[in-house]
């Protein structure tokens, strides 16, 4: 059985082609409960993600999560993959967010995880074994998050830096992370995106601030007054900042029906810091065969890599990408494939040691190994 | 004491001091055990078989692997500040403790990391770290005693989670002892979302029952730029919980948002640290808001006028940090200090979703005036976390019953709303059979069956933090017994 | 409390104080506020050391708890952690319920002195000490004057010189070579029941309570007391028939010596009105005399009336307002909080406001400043290997650059000194009245000049 929801994950791990049943969650949509005076919301999976962002925000409210998303995301999906984006600084991740859940075991059984409540140690914490799990183990048929209010004010800075000496950069980050700021996100993006999304072709860190107007103002004036020399500065308020994010999350391929040649992208982690030296990779690959479209968190250490050329040319770069991630205990988890190539790689990267106590997790949950088979790490 | 003889017949006790190398490094007589036959949860008592003090990993995976060959149950402790129980031996386990493994490994600013050995004691964690501007979030209650490996295993809270989460949301990495003796290493480096299935999060909070943490990865954080401090007072409950509800709905997250009513008061003013609350007050709101100094005011304004709204009697902001920091330590003492208003205390630990405060609080009255027991409640009104404290004498026949019937009531009264039984104190013994309001028999079945992967003779601290199926009739004797 | 049967065997089920004498007993009301949070733990140096609960404040109640509950005996292994324990205080400060941790140990170890008496040479030294020595003027005059002769006449040096001192006991050497210079006692220097009149207009009458090891160790600590004062328009006086405070005993579990001693003081200064004193161990006791005498109640009220009248030289000056020295000192100190200080009185700030307002003074704040330095009495004689330990954490705390360590006790001025020789830092060790009193010289010798 494959479990879908939007299917904008479908490039996202899988190696196998055909099952007996494909369970399609795209209409169990709707919200279950929001009770705005809690802060939750009770979602069926296959609710659309944008699509309730755009219902809590006549409440002021939101579910603290940028993930890689258009319309056809569902929330199941963006669960079920712990899909996460440059806010993770300031909102955290799936973990954070998910409160409760309601599952299906493959034997059929209704599962309650978690609870509607934002504290809860009663038994062990069950939501953290499915978020990210791919559906391997469970069917998500709802999902109780906490809300965040929507800040007042927002502004996003972005800072270039020309001469693109990794060390300026480290410093001003170092810094920044070091202040008593409080930026929701500090992303650096490679020249080649920022190429794309600001029209210069040279590194720039995507700062975002959201906070009440007055504490925005004094933020960003902070930073001005920081900036490195020869750097632009430019700062977008409110609705400008959210055109830049809408198009920043646009050019992940998975959600990129125009795009013709061939794509991948990864999900990459690393140390904080280190986020730099893979930016910096990926800026040595770039090539007439080989495009790149990089940006990292420094704040959280998760980035994501865009691969754009032929397909031998793609596993090669991501195979050299792997060699630094490896050397720093990190990973790089291919989030967006062809199905043809997925065949060639390890989508997941090297197992971890434990990868005994995951097979039978697996083992015992879904002892048939009914639900997506070979979705996950180590072939589970 | 070093190179003293043990005295024991025990061949079990020699292997163990064998494992550990230094006699001063096993306890084994019963004088010395005694101290060990409980926690902060001191209903249920037990003698361990023996208490040992491994100095690092390798010992721990020594000793787990020979309890596991000689089948003796074993279970991990640290400060033993729990309020569940979950450190006591049922089973008279050997005990692993933990506390001789105290060290700060190392801390990476720039990463914003951290990484202790499971016996560090939470607060010297911010202590070490804050003259640079750094601190460790999660501050439970007991945080000047209590260690980060007991707060792994118990997730443990804190008045300031409200903003900042709980433990399982400032944890990056763990080494882990499994219960067969292996030695696993999950989140290398501290880099989040790993892959593989999130065992970081499923054993954070697992009360020691899936394995014995002994390295520990931690998020650090910068210190907020300003901190501002408001005790609110209010002459009726309700109009105090709405004023909560209120605050969080106007888009402000406050780093802390604690109520006490006015048994709690009472308590609170008789004890070590009075602030001089007014004796005939309802409810105290404290509510403390971080963040950007040119934003903290405008939040600040915000707060007093949801406060006004709802009849708030007076309202004061903290002027210094002498000021702010009495009102936190009136808090902070607040359980302990219904020892000057009461011989015992029991303190139950359930969440709701906050806009079911009032309703809640009316229960919780009526459950006094039903059993006849006085109950204070203090809590973590910012996130429904209740923690009713059931007053009564032990020395009285019957109290102990009633008290524990009560407690269970104001549990069942949150399950009911949609809340849940423990918010951070944990199941542990105590908790056991309420684990029922909030899971079927399958959804613990299916809790149980993880707890097969990692320990699968249920060898370490069996018989908590679930209801055992078909025991409930033994668990209910068990509880009796231990009463009289 | 209805029962207490004299070692009698348990009724089944009942929890009597079914293993204690019946006489003076541990109170069941102190360990009734405990309820196990833990909260003391990281407060207690020997659980700090040892990572042991059994020999933490809650451990302890715990089996003193555990004796009354006829679950154990006054044995070896319950005597043991009783024993470790410093007896200071911090755990009476850490706790919520305000359990007297302190005064349950004091009368456990009664229990225990009286089950198993002390045998060998920790015997001989405590009898040694406490029943020979402490209670007794002369013996310890002479005492003091040997120590006096020893010091002055050189033979010190000629016994360091032939390693007699590699016979002695590693820590008794240790404590040999820290032997404060020893000057007459204040006690044999003025006349019995003097008044020592204030200099200028005389506000107040105060008496002196001497101590026994403060006058002949460091008696110009007792100097300074007494300058320090008579400067601040008090008249003083030292009544004759004081005697030792018999902390010492109580914290050695000899409770007979203890009220003793306790009842000839609180006759000695019946007519005083206040009490002034420059031992925080002392001030502490003394401040507790009641709990000597819970089974008699005309000694009870006495020791209550006494009580009250004690106060320590630091929050006696701070209270009553005392002059400014005008002289400079310039020196760099910090200040070590003595346990029966801050624990036990809970003087923390005054001795440090009148250390901050000596001209010239720069204070650097010692971490863990109210943290035991292992003196505790006698602790560091009877538990030389735990006191050493206690002694090195302290010792570690200290400032790097300060040039004298502060406090308010003898037992401390003495492990530290210990400290300071053991380390390897040459601070002085001071009492704060001898720093106000230097003060006070200066200045006059500026006047006079």
């Amino acid at each position: 059985m494959i479990i879908e929801g939007g299917g904008t994950k479908k490039g996202f791990g899988g190696l196998v082609e055909h099952a007996d049943i494909c369970l399609s969650l795209k209409d169990y949509k709707g919200i279950v409960e929001h009770n705005p005076g809690d802060m939750t919301i009770t979602l069926k999976a296959g609710t659309s993600y944008l699509e309730v962002q755009n219902y809590l925000a006549g409440f002021n409210q939101m579910i603290s999560l940028d993930p890689f998303a258009n319309e056809h995301t569902s929330i199941g999906g963006v669960i079920a993959a712990n899909d996460s984006g440059p806010k993770r600084l300031g909102y955290g991740s799936a973990r954070d967010a998910v409160i409760g859940m309601r599952l299906v075991y493959p034997d059929g059984s209704l599962i309650r995880a978690g609870g509607k409540v934002v504290k809860n140690v009663a038994g062990y914490d069950m939501n953290k074994l499915f978020i990210g799990s791919m559906g391997t183990l469970a069917v998500i048929s709802e999902i109780t998050l906490k809300l965040r209010p929507v800040a007042n004010y927002q502004s996003l800075v972005l800072i270039s830096f020309p001469a693109g000496n990794l060390d300026v950069i480290k410093q001003f980050v170092v810094t920044v992370l070091d202040s008593l700021m409080e930026p929701i996100t500090l992303e650096l993006l490679s020249p080649t995106l920022a190429a794309k999304l600001t029209g210069r072709r040279e590194y720039t860190a995507a700062i975002q601030f959201e906070d009440v107007e007055s504490s925005v103002h004094y933020q960003t004036t902070y930073l001005e007054n920081l900036k490195p020399e020869g750097g632009t500065f430019t700062i977008l308020q409110q609705e400008d900042a959210n055109l830049f994010w809408q198009a920043f999350y646009d050019l992940y391929p998975g959600l990129n029906a125009e795009n013709k040649t061939k794509s991948a992208a990864l999900k990459v982690g690393l140390k904080n810091m280190e986020v730099l030296e893979l930016l910096e990779v990926t800026e040595r690959l770039e090539s007439g065969q080989i495009h790149l479209l990089a940006h990292g968190g420094l704040g959280h250490g998760i980035s994501q890599v865009y691969l754009y050329g032929e397909s031998d040319r793609i596993l090669s770069a991501i195979q050299e990408i792997r060699k630094l991630t490896s050397a720093k205990g990190g990973y790089a988890i291919v989030k967006h494939l062809p199905f043809s190539e997925r065949l060639k790689i390890n989508i997941w990267d090297e197992s971890p040691s434990y990868f005994f106590l995951l097979k039978q997790i697996k083992a015992k949950v879904d002892p048939n190994n009914i639900l997506n088979e070979k979705r996950y790490v180590g072939g589970i | 004491m070093k190179g003293k003889q043990i005295q024991s017949k025990d061949k079990h006790i020699h292997q163990l001091a064998a494992i550990v190398a230094n006699t001063r490094s096993i306890l084994y007589k019963k004088e010395d055990l005694l101290a060990y036959d409980c926690d902060g949860f001191t209903i249920h008592k037990h003698l361990p078989k023996a208490v040992v003090f491994p100095k690092n990993t390798k010992e721990v995976a020594e000793l787990v692997r020979y309890c596991c060959q000689n089948e003796l149950p074993f279970l991990a402790r640290g400060a033993g500040t729990g309020l569940s129980g979950g450190a006591i031996p049922l089973n008279g386990e050997v005990i692993i403790s933990l506390v001789k493994m105290k060290n700060l490994i190392s801390v990476d600013l720039e990463n914003r990391r951290a990484v202790v050995e499971p016996g560090f004691v939470n607060l010297k964690l911010t202590n070490s770290i804050s003259d640079k501007g750094y601190y460790y979030a999660p501050d439970p209650s007991s945080q000047s005693c209590c260690t980060i490996g007991g707060n792994v295993a118990e997730n443990a809270g804190g008045a300031h989670c409200l903003k900042y989460g709980v433990t399982t949301n400032h944890i990056l990495g763990l080494e882990v002892v499994v219960p067969t003796g292996e030695i696993i290493e999950i989140g290398d480096n501290g880099i989040p979302d790993a892959p593989g299935y999130d065992l970081l999060g499923l054993i954070t909070g697992s009360e020691g029952t899936l394995g014995i943490v002994t390295k520990i990865t931690v998020r650090i954080l910068k210190n907020p730029e300003a901190k501002q401090t408001v005790l609110a007072y209010f002459d009726d409950v309700t109009d105090g919980s709405q004023a909560v509800s209120a605050i969080i709905s106007a888009g402000i997250i406050p780093a802390a948002l604690e109520m006490m009513d006015k048994t709690a008061i009472e308590g609170v003013e008789a004890a070590a640290f009075p602030v001089g609350h007014p004796k005939n007050i309802a409810a105290v709101l404290l509510i403390e808001v971080d963040g950007i100094s040119a934003g903290i005011e405008e939040q600040i304004n915000q707060i007093l006028s949801v406060c006004r709204q709802f009849n708030v009697r007076d309202v004061k902001v903290a002027q210094d940090e002498q000021e702010r920091s009495r009102w936190w330590a009136n808090r902070k003492t607040g359980f302990g200090a219904m020892g000057a208003i009461s011989p015992d205390y029991l303190v139950q630990d359930g969440v709701i979703p906050r806009s079911k405060l009032p309703e809640v609080l009316e229960r919780i009255n009526q459950i006094s005036e039903h059993s006849g027991l006085r109950i204070a409640n203090i809590f973590h009104a910012g996130d429904g976390n209740l923690h009713p404290l059931i007053l009564f004498d032990a020395k009285i026949p019957g109290e102990t019953e009633k008290a524990l019937e009560a407690g269970s009531a104001c549990l069942q009264a949150c399950a009911e709303v949609g809340g849940t039984i423990t918010g951070e104190h944990g199941v542990g013994i105590e908790k056991r059979e309420e684990m029922r309001f909030v899971f079927n028999e399958e959804e613990i079945a299916a809790q149980t069956t993880i707890r097969s992967v990692f320990n699968p003779v249920n060898l370490l601290n069996a018989g908590k933090l679930f209801p055992s199926p078909g025991k409930c009739v033994e668990i209910k004797m068990e509880k009796k017994a231990a009463i009289l | 409390m209805t029962q207490s049967a004299v070692k009698s065997s348990p009724a089944c089920a009942e929890t009597s104080l079914s293993n204690y004498f019946a006489k003076d007993h541990p109170d069941e009301k102190k360990w009734d506020d405990c309820v196990h949070c833990g909260m003391c733990l990281e407060s207690c140096p020997t659980y700090e050391i040892t990572g042991q609960e059994q020999h933490s404040p809650r451990g302890r109640v715990h089996l003193i708890k555990s004796v009354a509950e006829g679950k154990i005996a006054l044995n070896e292994s319950f005597s043991d952690p009783v024993f470790a324990c410093l007896d200071c205080r911090a755990c009476t400060t850490a706790c919520p319920a305000d359990v007297d941790v302190g005064g349950l140990i004091e009368e456990a170890r009664g229990q225990i002195r009286q089950a198993m008496p002390l045998k060998g040479w920790k015997g001989n030294v405590s009898k040694l000490f406490l029943q020979g020595l402490f209670p007794h003027e002369n013996r310890l005059n002479t005492v003091g004057s040997l120590i006096r002769f020893y010091q002055k006449s050189g033979l010190q040096t000629t016994i360091r010189k032939t390693g007699m001192m590699k016979v002695m006991p590693k820590h008794l050497v240790e404590m040999e070579a820290i032997m404060p210079k020893v000057n007459k006692p204040v006690r044999k220097k003025y006349k019995k029941d003097q008044v020592l009149k204030a200099k200028g207009e005389s506000k107040a009458e105060v008496a002196f309570m001497t101590g026994c090891i403060m006058d002949v160790m460091f008696s110009e600590i007792n100097e300074a007391t007494i300058n320090v004062l008579r400067r601040n328009g008090n008249d003083v006086t030292i009544p004759e028939k004081q005697t030792c405070c018999g902390a010492l005993h109580v914290h050695a579990g000899d409770r007979e010596t203890g009220k003793k001693l306790a009842k000839q003081n609180i006759a000695a200064f019946e007519t005083s009105e206040k009490i002034i004193l420059n031992s925080a161990g002392c001030g502490c006791m003394m401040k507790e005399y009641k709990e000597l005498f819970k089974d008699d109640q005309e000694w009870y009220d006495r020791a209550e009336a006494f009580s009250a009248k004690v106060e320590d030289i630091s929050k006696y000056l701070y209270d009553t307002g005392y002059e400014i020295p005008k002289s400079e000192l310039n020196t760099k100190i910090t200040y070590h909080d003595a346990c029966h200080l801050a624990h036990g009185q809970g003087v923390r700030e005054q001795p440090r406001d009148i250390l901050l307002h000596i001209p010239g003074v720069e204070m650097i704040h010692m971490p863990n400043a109210d943290r035991c330095c292992g003196s505790a009495g006698i602790y560091n004689i009877t538990n030389p290997e735990m006191a050493g330990e206690v002694l090195e954490s302290k010792m570690a705390n200290v400032p790097e650059d300060v040039e004298m360590i502060s406090m308010g006790n003898p037992g401390c001025m003495l492990q530290m000194a210990m400290g300071v020789k053991k380390y390897g830092k040459n601070q002085k060790v001071v009492h704060t009245v001898q720093l106000l009193d230097w003060a006070y010289q200066k200045e006059d010798q500026e006047a006079k000049q």
